[in-house]
């Protein structure tokens, strides 16, 4: 492992362990207000939705290519997740949080046995027939990258796949 | 997360997120989240809490049917680690509202 993986892991946990660090880190990031916000009311009562996962916590199916650690800007790429993935198959690629919890249960970054439970009970109709997952810390020309072809790609997947709702989950 | 929850949101797909990073979140402007004063990682809660991680799931799924005004971010009462979880009770509720849901 590379001197910088090393330390991009240990500042990871640091800012698990003591909070006020992360609210220090993430004031000296700048994030551009939005101006007006996009709005699709829920279109079915919940029980006859089917629900897709995304999440930015750097999932993905073991037998996929990791995201990129190497790059100091983080990779703006996606991984499709097939519907019907279990747990087992599942790892997370991502340097900049602790996920030692999340490597022994996925389900808290990645709900997929929680809402498959809910679609056992009847409150929800089903789950979708694909999932996303990205690497949450994304920086510089990456974000352009982001915006403009990886998201809107998903964006485009989801409604080929016609989900009637997507719950997205971070690191 | 949330500019990737607006891009969704703007082909037509009703969407909704998890925030532990409430100032973010604010800036971000997301079309629905709830936030959790919660730390970084654990966004459905600990490992094995089964409860848990189903009654902020129920919170979450609850808001994409309440809400009415685009932006808004809910805060969860949830404390960490110092939380007593009564999953059967948060269900029958769930599924009274469901029907109207």
């Amino acid at each position: 492992m590379t001197l910088q993986r090393w330390w991009n892991q240990a500042l990871a946990r640091w800012l698990v362990r003591f909070p006020a660090l992360l609210a220090i880190w993430s004031r000296t990031r700048r994030f551009r207000k939005a101006e007006t916000i996009p709005w699709m009311p829920l279109q079915k009562p919940l029980i006859q939705c089917r629900l897709a996962l995304v999440t930015t916590a750097g999932v993905h199916l073991k037998e996929q290519p990791p995201f990129d650690m190497a790059d100091p800007n983080g990779d703006p790429s996606f991984r499709e997740l097939p519907g019907a993935v279990q747990a087992e198959q599942l790892r997370i690629t991502h340097d900049y949080y602790d996920h030692r919890d999340a490597d022994q249960d996925i389900n808290i970054v990645f709900p997929i046995d929680r809402l498959r439970e809910l679609v056992a009970l009847g409150l929800i109709a089903g789950v979708a027939p694909h999932h996303y997952g990205f690497m949450g810390h994304i920086d510089k020309h990456h974000v352009d990258t982001l915006v403009t072809k990886t998201a809107p790609e998903v964006a485009r997947r989801l409604r080929r796949d016609r989900v009637d709702a997507v719950l997205l989950t971070p690191a | 997360m949330g500019l990737i929850q607006r891009l969704i949101e703007a082909v037509g797909i009703p969407t909704v997120s998890v925030s532990i990073k409430r100032d973010i979140t604010e800036q971000v402007r997301p079309p629905r989240a709830v936030f959790l004063k919660w730390p970084l990682g654990h966004p459905l809660g600990e490992p094995g809490q089964v409860d848990q991680q189903t009654t902020v799931l129920l919170d979450v799924l609850e808001l994409l049917v309440t809400a009415t005004e685009p932006g808004v971010i809910r805060d969860l009462p949830y404390r960490w680690r110092r939380e007593e979880y009564h999953l059967a009770a948060r269900l029958e509720q769930f599924k009274l509202a469901a029907g109207a849901l």
